[in-house]
């Protein structure tokens, strides 16, 4: 076990409390799903440029060896519904239906956002590794109806550091929930992606201002820099 | 079924007597010159000029008998419901629980933390107050709504892409149906105002609908047709 910080960060130096223990600092890594950022995926099948969504992955998967290394908590992350789709509110499922891509229907690499379906898993880059951590959330963020809060304290999680997709609907959701929550957070600019260049720079934006309004941004290796063992 | 026909990304349907009208934050810390808000170096002009149009939206939602729920970010007066990374943030001698201008920051029962004088609450009106940026997160706020039956929200309030954007996207993950009042919602940095109303409606309409109160107001009935909430 090691330590984390102060880590370059904007905007500022990032913890709060000066430095992170890496037994008390979990990192996220949320939605690297298929269905978003796969070859195959409903997205790719849809048209969607998937380098976006792809565009953190080689950050990631550094970044996910760093803390493996370093014995951090490693939490993964999956959107997707019951098979029965019991769990899937109205609204949300004729959205789907709305842009061709229905929750439950049948897509490229089976049923669209089901559990234990192809396009649901994880893309095998950053996959789970045996005994690591797997939340399946049915909505945007991660903290709602889940386990993951329960987890964190149970591991006396204080600091969280967040990857994933995309960046401006399930990491920034996350990301709120989690500063509500008093967990102190740091995004990274280089391992998230989101399917419209300009919401991916504007959420990191609004993470900036007001003194950090939801924590800090920074990226990959300015984490690994400031690392000690 | 009342529509709003024009709402982007497309038509939002609502019944009223499902619907709720919700108001967030409109607290003199945010909005007064002279304020907490403004002594940070926020224009609070950019804020102020949603006050005159959500009055006379709640003016017309409380003609018919619409539920309005009004929220607060505050914490106790001994701080212990503060995370501290939230309480350390922020300039020193500005945080949360410092004297301020309308007494101290953000605390309850303080001048500034209480809802300007033109938007006050109605008595059998709710208040929620929240210690966080999301109105779900520690409150009972989810029950409250889905005692009265409340499906649909119509979202007003500060500021756009911390306050009102957090409450849309737990509101939305809950299955209720958003619809942002774009003049009724305001941000301190034009840029987020554009930004943040643009969020919601992308991809479909990922976290709910985008329309200007007085859309709301014309497709509002005329006359009362709700009983007020018992």
């Amino acid at each position: 076990m090691g330590s984390i910080g102060p880590v370059p960060a904007n905007p500022y130096p990032w913890p709060y409390d000066g430095v992170a223990d890496t037994a008390r600092t979990a990192l996220l890594c949320i939605d690297w799903q298929t269905d978003f950022c796969g070859p195959g995926g409903y997205v790719d099948a849809m048209g969607y440029d998937i380098g976006l969504t792809r565009a953190g992955l080689p950050a990631t998967v550094r970044l996910l060896e760093h803390a493996r290394a370093l014995g951090m908590l490693v939490v993964h992350t999956r959107e997707g519904h019951e098979p029965e789709l019991s769990d899937l509110p109205a609204n949300k499922r004729w959205r789907s239906a709305r842009i061709g891509a229905e929750i439950g229907s049948a897509g490229p690499a089976g049923r669209i956002l089901v559990r234990g379906e192809p396009g649901w898993e994880i893309v095998p880059e950053v996959a789970p590794l045996p005994g690591e951590v797997v939340v399946d959330k049915p909505g945007k963020g991660a903290f709602y109806a889940t386990n993951l809060d329960l987890v964190l304290r149970t591991r006396g999680i204080t600091h969280l550091i967040l990857t994933g997709i995309t960046t401006d609907v399930c990491v920034h959701t996350t990301m709120r929930e989690a500063n509500d929550r008093g967990y102190e957070c740091l995004i990274l600019a280089d391992c998230t992606g989101a399917t419209d260049k300009a919401n991916h720079d504007a959420a990191l934006h609004m993470v900036t201002m007001q003194g950090g309004v939801f924590g800090c941004v920074t990226t990959s290796d300015d984490v690994i820099a400031a690392t000690a063992k | 079924m009342l529509t709003i026909a024009t709402a982007r990304p497309g038509p939002y349907a609502f019944d009223i007597a499902t619907t709720a009208l919700l108001v967030i934050d409109m607290q003199r810390d945010f909005l007064e010159p002279g304020g907490f808000g403004e002594s940070l170096g926020n224009d609070v002009g950019q804020l102020r000029c949603t006050i005159a149009p959500l009055a006379a939206l709640l003016a017309d939602a409380r003609a018919i008998g619409l539920s309005i729920i009004h929220t607060r970010e505050g914490h106790l007066p001994d701080l212990s419901d503060c995370p501290p990374a939230k309480l350390r943030r922020g300039a020193p001698s500005r945080r949360i629980g410092d004297p301020g201008p309308n007494g101290r920051i953000l605390i309850r029962g303080e001048y500034g933390h209480d809802i300007v004088d033109e938007l006050r609450p109605l008595p059998g009106e709710p208040v929620i107050d929240k210690p966080g940026k999301g109105a779900f997160y520690a409150t009972d706020l989810d029950a409250l709504l889905a005692e009265r039956g409340i499906r649909s929200l119509l979202v007003a309030g500060v500021t756009t892409e911390v306050c009102v954007h957090t409450t849309v996207r737990e509101a939305n993950d809950r299955g209720y149906e958003c619809l942002v009042l774009a003049d009724c919602v305001g941000s301190y940095f034009p840029e987020f105002q554009r930004v943040g109303l643009d969020m919601v409606a992308a991809q479909g309409g990922i976290f709910g609908w985008v329309a200007d109160s007085a859309q709301v107001r014309a497709a509002l009935p005329a006359t009362p047709v709700l009983q007020p909430s018992s």
